[in-house]
């Protein structure tokens, strides 16, 4: 074939359309690929039951989104990480930024771990979303105005509740309290926090017991034996691992819970778990941010848990919700930062245009503040096992919102709760 | 008084437990100088195979009161993997303790995934047997009967595995073994079936131990290493490669612990590794173990 000079300027010119396309429709093309989320979560160890249950929520939140167009129109997936130690975690979260390149960051449970991959998204740029972790050093914030990490409500929310609880529904029937809570900073606020409330509140209370088991203890024997020399009225018990079934099925058999009160505000995390034949009734139950057998449940909700029970043959706990709720915060930030500046947006726009957008999560409506921490609803009550299950029900559903448990911005905890105006 | 009795039921619990999977390591070091950091697995082992034997008894329509007998045959029968990894053991006898220490401990990062593969990362719990045999009054206390059985099966245990080693024939061989494998070998010992089987018996006292101790907890991914920390305690205390050693030790470590969280909680970590180094600084072969030139 003859090459004329008029066909090799028609080639040329068809090459470098074909040379430059990439660079002119990138963007295009970009938005085509899914999204990319990056999961990073526990599923083994003292937190496994808790991880799962987010992923599960997150994988259901998914298809659902999915088949609705997505997050502003494009499909998303999730790329799932593992939890465990700060370092480790750490390193995964950097092989998500780097070698996955995903979009967005979800997931995290342990603040232990949170507080140290925090500082590192901040530094990478990258928008982390933390379904329960939070960047409290005790009760103390280490990073009050980050611009890309969005943290869960503050851990002591629900002993706050808890504690409230205990003076409205157990005021003037107890004297002598004990106290078993996990030996770590979670544990000792909430304990702090639950004494300082009962002071606020006149309730003339005396402490006969404090039990610090290591989370992971399975044999609870002698801090169930200290406790029951103790003879307290009511026990007060943050524990939220595997090993609040194990103390309650210990404590049950030593006759540790006849006529005693008890305030569990982290229970739900164990539903499943906390059967009713050692489980007495009428306890302080806390499920944080979602109440799974609402009876005015959202839409959302039912639809969710019906399929969550029929799937995986038990109950989902609140951090289906919390996995949820970042899940629906992101999807409105990105949409609002792509309706504001009409093209698909960076994180960092994200970031900008997700504090205060209010979304419809599992356990109701939640927002984050502008210092990007989550305000949610929190639901607890006095337990009943009259009910179709295994395991305990409330029996009447007590429900605050976390702005009337968290301290505000910048304010110290134990100065909040001494002035804070309290719902009970 | 009560007191006094809530800390010795409570640590005569935790270190009838104990008792079995460090007697397991002191028999396995005896004679065949292998520090067997597995052990921890052994226990987890047993402990996540009980619950799958007791579902079964369930499904099988056996009563509760039987779920005992239940797991001690299945802590047996999955003991019965000692044999093979024996095998595997095999290649690094004459080889540097180090290598020894190495292999085992890789079987316990391997036996996590195991247990996960299996069982899933959630930790199992088993309801139906604790609360089966009902609470007993015991000096005016109410304890949980079936912890009085784990203590009763880990004593006649620990009863059997002394007559076992004392009166019988093999149980000679098995000492004879330990104190000079190359003579004992000389005589027409079979020295590499007699490490089969004391590693098995070891590995058996591992798996009972955690099929025993599940009703009352849960089994979970952690509890193996968890275990292995407080048997070396017991080890450290009783002296290594001491049967009775393994009994005291783990009777000293239940005991204090016990009375640490009754009497000061904050002080239960401390106050066992209080007496480790205290034994190791007095004693350090512990104090039935044979001290080394």
């Amino acid at each position: 074939m003859k090459l004329t000079r008029r066909d090799f300027s028609r080639f040329a010119g068809a090459g470098l359309v074909a040379a430059t396309a990439p660079r002119l429709f990138a963007p295009a093309l970009a938005q085509d690929k899914p999204l990319k989320i990056g999961i990073i979560a526990p599923r083994s160890g003292a937190a496994g039951t808790a991880g799962e249950c987010g992923i599960r929520a997150v994988q259901w939140a998914t298809e659902r989104m999915n088949k609705e167009g997505g997050i502003a129109g494009r499909k998303f997936e999730l790329v799932i990480e593992e939890e465990t130690n700060p370092k480790d975690t750490i390193e995964r979260l950097r092989r998500l930024i780097l070698q996955e390149k995903v979009d967005a960051i979800h997931g995290l449970i342990s603040t232990g771990v949170s507080l140290g991959v925090a500082p590192v998204a901040e530094e990478e740029q990258a928008l982390v979303v933390m379904w329960d972790g939070t960047t409290q050093d005790g009760v103390k914030e280490m990073m009050p105005n980050p611009k890309y990490v969005f943290r869960s409500t503050d851990n002591e929310c629900e002993a706050v509740m808890g504690s409230l609880l205990a003076v409205k529904h157990f005021k003037g029937k107890f004297k002598r309290v004990a106290g078993i809570n996990p030996d770590y900073s979670y544990g000792r606020n909430n304990w702090e926090a639950f004494k300082q409330i009962l002071a606020r509140f006149g309730v003339e209370a005396e402490f006969v017991a404090e039990q610090w088991p290591k989370v992971g203890t399975m044999d609870l024997t002698s801090h169930i034996a200290a406790l029951n020399a103790a003879k307290p009225d009511l026990i007060f018990s943050s524990m939220l691992f595997a090993d609040l079934p194990v103390f309650m099925k210990q404590g049950h058999a030593a006759g540790l819970f006849n006529g005693v009160k008890m305030v569990l505000p982290a229970a739900g995390w164990q539903i499943n778990q906390l059967r009713k034949e050692f489980t007495p009734e009428g306890i302080i139950f806390g499920h944080n941010t979602l109440y799974f057998d609402h009876p005015q449940a959202s839409p959302l909700q039912k639809a969710f848990v019906t399929d969550y029970m029929e799937r995986y043959k038990e109950a989902p706990h609140w951090e289906a919700d919390r996995a949820y709720f970042a899940l629906a915060t992101y999807k409105a930030g990105v949409e609002a930062a792509q309706k504001a500046g009409g093209k698909w947006p960076t994180q960092e726009q994200v970031a900008e245009a997700m504090p205060g957008l209010e979304v419809e999560s599992l356990g109701g409506k939640g927002r984050f503040r502008k210092d990007k921490i989550a305000e949610q609803v929190f639901y607890q009550g006095p337990s009943t096992n009259n009910n179709k299950y295994d395991f305990p029900t409330l029996a009447s559903i007590d429900t605050f919102r976390a702005e009337q448990l968290q301290k505000p911005p910048g304010m110290d905890f134990w100065e909040w709760i001494k002035t804070a105006k309290m719902p009970v | 008084m009560s007191i006094f009795v809530d800390v010795v039921l409570g640590g005569v619990f935790h270190a009838a437990v104990l008792f079995l999977v460090a007697a397991g390591l002191q028999l396995v070091f005896g004679v065949q100088k292998i520090i067997n950091l597995a052990c921890g697995s052994f226990y987890a082992l047993g402990a996540y195979f009980g619950i799958t034997a007791v579902g079964l008894a369930i499904k099988l329509g056996m009563p509760p009161v039987l779920f005992l007998p239940v797991l001690i045959a299945a802590g047996l029968a999955i003991g019965l993997v000692g044999l093979p990894i024996e095998r595997v053991l095999r290649t690094i006898y004459r080889r540097d303790e180090s290598y020894q220490l190495l292999i085992t401990f890789g079987f316990l990062l391997m036996f996590q995934d195991v247990f996960r593969y299996l069982w899933g990362a959630t930790p199992r719990t088993m309801d139906n047997v604790y609360l089966a045999y009902g609470s007993a009054n015991f000096l005016g206390i109410r304890v949980p009967t079936y912890n009085l059985l784990v203590i009763a099966a880990s004593l006649a245990i620990a009863v059997g595995l002394g007559l076992f080693l004392e009166r019988t024939k093999t149980g000679r061989i098995v000492r004879a073994t330990a104190e000079n494998r190359d003579m004992a070998e000389g005589l027409g010992v079979n020295a590499s079936r007699i490490f089969a089987l004391v590693f098995t018996v070891g590995c058996m006292l591992g798996t009972v131990g955690g099929a025993l101790v599940v009703p009352s907890g849960a089994a979970s991914l952690d509890m193996a290493v968890d275990l292995v920390v407080e048997s070396f305690a017991v080890v450290v205390i009783g002296g290594l490669g001491s049967m009775r050693g393994a009994l005291v030790g783990a009777l000293i470590v239940g005991l204090m612990r016990a009375a640490a969280i009754s009497l000061v909680p904050e002080m239960e970590m401390l106050s066992v590794y209080l007496v480790v180094v205290l034994v190791l600084i007095v004693r350090p072969a512990g104090l039935f173990g044979k001290a080394t030139a």
